[in-house]
């Protein structure tokens, strides 16, 4: 990541040392989702053993790698909060709202996660699919980027990505000082509810079907 | 009072003629006008009716792929009804397949924790029955080192001592398993029987007529998912092996 801020900081003709705080408190959030979506999405083919042999809630599965996820998430935000502060980020009571942003980042991902690992049971390919996906849309969400950067059709649709906000939730504090704008906070609340609530439905509605098909 | 009752209990399975499901083959197929029927039903388990009550002793035999093992992993709940119901009042020890969900990486100490969770045992449960595990298992000496330095012997005692470790109201087994040396499997079987003794309802699924026949006092013969003959062993056992001799 370091070399990544380096040949971006170039690249963007941008000084190393506040782009690599801009490009840290992006990534973090980013690797925390990518993470959670990847790794639930084989939540349940990963223990077919299990899953054959004796009852669980089905919700454990993905359920136990979000939550293994997040913590791993929160060790290397302390390591990489460390580098942001050594290389002069801002130390404000703004970082309050970190714990709530995690939360909320945590619910959207889970919704996300909780859809595909069942859409990933239906079908084998899905988790290459995935990937692929992921990584199209990483560079659809302005980590490396600033937002405002874009212009035309391509900020239009970025602004349709729903990852953009949960970027902003992290990265209002950490580089700026200041707690995320109420627009912001608003948006990813709701985001944050629907993805919930569909990952939620889908597993209610198929949690019965999964053992039948791995 | 533990009970179970099934109810024109029914579990369809779908055999899909591709290998395994995927999204490239999904889309090929939707354009392709001639789409091949992707999967046929197959009914393992059909219509079955029964009530099992306190003090049951139950075999069930019939061939391989008679729906014996699917029936046994409804009444756990592993596979849910297609149709019917299934219901089922106290707690179930299911012994399909002891050590299923142990993490190799954990030492076998961490996997009485894991695994008893599993099964369903409560975190002060295990605390209390931790060293009777490990004193049953003989495993004292390698207790925390990880499972997958175990030799198989040593990995299906820790697991059968755990899941014996609890007297359960209703026992389900199938296939009774083998492992252990003669000593300990003399143990085994001691508490085996014990376990079946104390248990409110036993069911198991065995194809050594001998041992349904000592050890059940009702037997149930299942073929092609329908229930055949429901009576006592001395009955439907002769009437079974009768029947599979000219079949």
């Amino acid at each position: 990541m370091s070399v990544m801020a380096m040949v971006f900081a170039t690249i963007f003709n941008e000084d190393v040392k506040v782009f690599a705080v801009f490009l840290f408190a992006g990534m973090i959030p980013w690797n925390c989702f990518n993470s959670i979506v990847v790794q639930s999405s084989g939540a349940f083919i990963n223990n077919e053993g299990l899953i054959k042999k004796i009852y669980l809630p089905k919700a454990v599965f993905p359920l136990s790698v979000s939550v293994g996820v997040i913590i791993d998430s929160l060790l290397s935000f302390v390591a990489l909060f460390a580098i942001i502060i050594a290389v002069g980020g801002t130390f404000s009571t703004a970082l309050f709202f970190i714990p709530f942003a995690y939360v909320l980042l945590f619910l959207f991902s889970l919704g996300v996660g909780l859809v595909l690992s069942i859409v990933t049971v239906f079908f084998r390919d899905m988790q290459y699919v995935l990937q692929i996906a992921m990584q199209g849309l990483f560079f659809l969400t302005p980590i490396l980027y600033k937002s405002s950067a874009l212009s035309g059709a391509v900020a239009d649709f970025v602004a349709l990505n729903p990852v953009v906000p949960y970027i902003e939730l992290f990265r209002a504090p950490l580089t700026q000082g200041r707690v995320p704008d109420e627009s912001v906070i608003y948006q990813a609340f709701v985001i944050s509810l629907v993805a919930f609530l569909i990952g939620l439905g889908t597993l209610l509605s198929q949690e019965r079907k999964i053992v039948f098909r791995l | 009072m533990s009970k179970i009752t099934v109810e024109n209990l029914s579990i369809k399975f779908r055999i899909y003629h591709d290998r395994s499901p995927s999204l490239k083959d999904y889309f090929a197929n939707l354009f392709s006008g001639n789409r091949p029927a992707a999967y046929s039903d197959f009914w393992a388990v059909r219509d079955v009716s029964v009530e099992f009550r306190s003090g049951d002793r139950v075999g069930i035999v019939g061939h391989n792929g008679a729906g014996k093992s699917t029936l046994l992993k409804a009444l756990c709940r592993v596979y849910e009804s297609s149709q019917g119901k299934v219901r089922v009042d106290g707690r179930v020890a299911p012994l399909l397949e002891i050590g299923a969900g142990f993490h190799p990486e954990f030492t076998g100490r961490e996997n009485i924790y894991l695994n008893g969770s599993i099964l369903g045992y409560t975190d002060a449960q295990l605390r209390v029955i931790e060293p009777e595990v490990i004193a049953f298992a003989e495993l004292e000496e390698f207790i925390d080192t990880p499972v997958k330095y175990y030799s198989t012997g040593m990995y299906m005692r820790l697991a059968f001592s755990l899941a014996t470790a609890v007297h359960p109201d209703i026992l389900v087994l199938d296939e009774i398993f083998a492992g252990g040396d003669a000593a300990f499997m003399e143990r085994a079987t001691a508490r085996m029987h014990q376990m079946i003794d104390q248990a409110n309802i036993m069911i198991m699924v065995s194809h050594d007529h001998r041992l349904v026949s000592s050890l059940c006092n009702r037997v149930i013969w299942m073929d092609h998912g329908r229930l055949v003959r429901d009576g006592a062993p001395d009955e439907v056992i002769p009437e079974y092996l009768g029947r599979g001799a000219h079949a």
